[in-house]
């Protein structure tokens, strides 16, 4: 049952796994749109117009020596001689036109490292009908196109849309994602929002924002019921074949 | 014993005059009054024979003290480094209170580090003997497992690539060695180990596309003995036809991001390595990819590969086989057999022969797992090339975080019982890298839903589950600790130290923390007396039956 709305055990684990991006460095836009400009047309014909390397020259993002420069001052001098015997040229460039293509060179390197910036491309590539004929089989006891989903290829671009249906995140909306209720040895039942839940206590909050926690004696007691209103969301991952998303992500950006 | 051995003793006993110094004999047995290297001894099974604590007195456990760190410049710290001095007041970066190191005990001193700090703490009360802050050039510094000693030398190792060598008795800097270049994305974790004169040194990052290596460096001088890359060099070499080219094997990953562990009697050094690059897309790097993913052999002397076993052939899911190879010596199929055994990342569990690398079991630890077409002749999972990461998703269980991760497992030779942390989850994986030659990570993640975290443990002759623990909220991977009176102790999702019946997996004991517990829980005899120590987030909370 749990889920990511479960934040703290979470993204404790995420802490663990996750390498965190170091802080984001700052590159002039201008100076990195001129240093591109300059490298298409001077460099691009041997480096690649995206510095990955061509026929005959070699991956300048992977390029211990572009790695280790810092604003240029490397790249200058280099760049002031070339490397005849390898047919690159040497060329004469003003420091501002150094810099420009460092700034480039290293904005892109930035890119490929960092993978929490990466751009996802148009993902919507599946058979609308088929995804139609999939909701209505799998999802349309619960949701309906006319209804709760009407608008929902407006609301959502298709990748937020995707990852959203696989799974829902109502937490980012501040809905909560699951509802428990605790029925005590008495036969006094609370119903609310999880708090806490481990175990030794659970803890949760009512619908007046009214706080209660209990100590869980037993693995059954006090009695601990979860409704947890995406459990088909959860139980459709284990079903779903790759397919079936792509072709009901094609239905749903048709709800417009 | 010969004559001369006994010399050679009495002059090593000689020059461990010094209170700090330790006795490298405390490394190859299980540990007892110490806790000398990453896993308390060379066999990873962070298993120890103390009973003292057991199950019966557990209950009266109590707290003996709190340490929590400082991390940063302050008056009495003892500072070195390449890079420029924080500016004062800064804060310092919360990576460097996070405690993921496993710290040493030697002669009543604890040795521990994060990421740019070290401090030596007096194990009797918690007070800070020393610290030491090191002034970083970069690197990202997610996290550092800790500390090898030899003698009276310590060595770490700081995100920007440095092994540095301090003095245990002062904390003063004796040397620093550069290990890797920081400008190409390379940022060192792991805790160096100690065998022999062998200092043995791992690195990591893959961020870029650059290729891994251990190293074995001289204790004294820090120098180079050997280098052994993580991929085949050029075309022709062992390994090398699992590469298109030798272009790729050269930016092909496969980091050392976690200790190894060593059977003194085959001298070999047993490290698992992390995954291929780039890391969530194979086109540019066709074929099995040897030797990231892998469990190696290394001749500890030489630096030689003598055998290789690949749970995760052509990776693309960022499931590096780091997590510790656990050496188990017991009988299988009624045979008594020298073995390793793995809980993988991948989702899987391994056990091999460590004589030779011959394949015994694999057997799944979770059930979402959905990569994997079955197993090849040689008990390998075989990747499904559909669950690679596409432009438009693909869903798969588990996420690049893995069925488990880095924090060590424990095995018990009393229970024959081999403990994990587990997760069910799913995660979409979309390729954002179109070109030909995709580089660093190549594609992009999406968490997909969180099924259970579970405590399990695995009967090492079957693989099959014999107990398992599911947490109410949350769970995963935790570090274990295992000890003769049949105890586990382990760390809740909700910040709860826990003692549990190792042979039924019963909670027996419970103390709540500042934090999730984030290393290795270990324990040692100190004053005749059995602690257990264990960190969260930026504390250590030693543990000791009441008086």
């Amino acid at each position: 049952m749990p889920s990511k709305s479960l934040s703290i055990p979470l993204c404790a684990l995420l802490t663990l796994a996750h390498i965190h991006a170091q802080e984001a460095p700052k590159y002039d836009a201008a100076s990195v749109q001129r240093g591109k400009e300059f490298f298409v047309s001077h460099c691009g014909f041997c480096h690649g117009v995206n510095a990955k390397g061509g026929e005959k020259g070699p991956d300048l993002l992977r390029s211990v020596l572009v790695l280790d420069d810092e604003n240029g001052s490397s790249l200058g001098p280099f760049l002031a001689h070339g490397r005849p015997d390898k047919g690159m040229p040497a060329f004469t460039l003003t420091p501002e036109q150094v810099t420009d293509i460092a700034n480039f060179l290293h904005r892109a390197i930035y890119a490929a490292a960092d993978r929490d910036t990466y751009q996802v491309h148009n993902i919507v590539t599946g058979n609308a009908q088929a995804g139609e004929k999939y909701f209505q089989a799998h999802c349309a006891s619960c949701h309906s196109p006319t209804g709760d989903l009407k608008g929902i290829g407006k609301k959502y671009d298709p990748e937020n849309l995707q990852d959203n249906f696989v799974m829902p995140r109502p937490e980012e909306h501040g809905k909560p994602l699951l509802t428990i209720s605790v029925t005590t040895a008495d036969g006094k039942t609370v119903q609310g929002v999880p708090e806490h839940f481990d175990d030794f206590s659970v803890a949760l909050r009512d619908s007046a924002g009214n706080y209660y926690s209990f100590k869980r004696t037993t693995p059954e007691t006090p009695r601990i019921e979860i409704h947890n209103p995406l459990q088909a969301h959860y139980d459709l991952l284990a079903r779903y074949t790759d397919t079936d998303i792509h072709n009901l992500t094609a239905y749903l950006v048709t709800l417009k | 014993m010969t004559i001369s051995k006994v010399l050679a003793c009495a002059a090593l006993a000689a020059s461990f005059s010094r209170a700090q110094m330790l006795d490298p004999a405390l490394l190859g047995k299980p540990a007892v009054d110490a806790w000398p290297t990453y896993n308390g001894d060379y066999s990873g099974r962070r298993f120890s024979t103390l009973d003292q604590i057991n199950q019966g007195n557990v209950k009266h456990l109590t707290l003996s003290w709190v340490f929590r760190v400082k991390p940063g410049a302050h008056i009495s710290t003892i500072v070195g480094g390449e890079g420029p001095m924080p500016a004062e007041g800064a804060p310092p970066d919360p990576d460097m209170s996070r405690i993921k190191s496993t710290p040493l005990m030697v002669n009543g001193v604890l040795y521990f580090s994060t990421p740019d700090n070290a401090w030596a703490v007096d194990a009797r009360s918690g007070t800070q003997i020393w610290h030491f802050f090191w002034k970083t050039k970069g690197g990202i510094h997610i996290g550092n497992r800790g500390m090898g000693m030899y003698g009276n030398w310590l060595y770490f190792e700081t995100p920007d690539n440095y092994l540095v060598s301090l003095d245990a008795q002062t904390g003063k800097e004796r040397w620093h060695k550069q290990v890797a270049d920081v400008k190409q994305q390379y940022f060192s974790t792991p805790a160096p180990i100690i065998v022999g004169n062998h200092v043995l040194v791992g690195t990591g990052g893959d961020s870029l596309d650059v290729p891994g290596f251990l190293e074995a460096r001289d204790p004294e001088t820090g120098d180079v003995q050997w280098k052994w890359w993580s991929e085949p060099l050029k075309k022709g070499d062992p390994g090398s036809e699992t590469w298109p080219d030798e272009y790729s094997m050269r930016h092909g990953g496969g980091m050392t991001w976690i200790p190894g562990t060593y059977d003194p009697e085959l001298h070999l050094y047993y490290l698992g390595i992390g995954n291929p690059n780039p890391v969530l897309t194979g086109r540019s790097r066709q074929g099995e990819n040897l030797w990231t993913c892998s469990i190696v052999a290394l001749n500890v002397d030489t630096g030689k590969l003598v055998w290789y076993f690949q749970p995760s052939p052509h990776d693309t899911h960022d499931w590096d086989a780091v997590q510790t190879p656990i050496l188990i010596d017991g009988e299988f199929q009624g045979k008594p057999r020298k073995l390793l055994a793995q809980a993988n990342r991948n989702g899987y569990f391994f056990l091999l022969d460590r004589t030779n690398g011959e394949h015994l079991l694999t057997a799944p630890m979770i059930e979402t797992m959905n990569w994997s077409e079955g197993l090849n002749k040689n008990g390998q999972p075989i990747p499904n090339p559909k669950k690679e990461a596409t432009v438009d998703g693909v869903l798969v269980s588990p996420p690049t975080w893995g069925a488990t991760n880095w924090p060590p497992p424990s095995f018990s030779p009393k229970t024959g019982l081999f403990y994990v942390g587990v997760v069910e989850a799913y995660s979409l994986f979309y390729l954002t890298d179109t070109d030909p030659h995709p580089e660093g990570y190549g594609a992009a993640e999406r968490d997909a839903g969180f099924i259970s975290g579970r405590l399990i443990a695995i009967d090492y002759q079957t693989g099959k589950i014999r107990w398992q623990h599911k947490y109410p909220w949350g769970g995963g991977a935790v570090g274990m600790l295992s000890t003769a009176s049949n105890l586990l102790f382990t760390g809740d999702p909700s910040g709860h130290f826990l003692a549990v019946d190792a042979t039924d997996g019963k909670i027996l004991w419970h103390a709540g923390l500042a934090d999730d517990i984030g290393n290795g829980p270990e324990t040692y005899l100190l004053d005749g007396q059995q602690y257990v120590l264990v960190a969260a987030g930026d504390t250590l909370y030693s543990f000791t039956l009441e008086q």
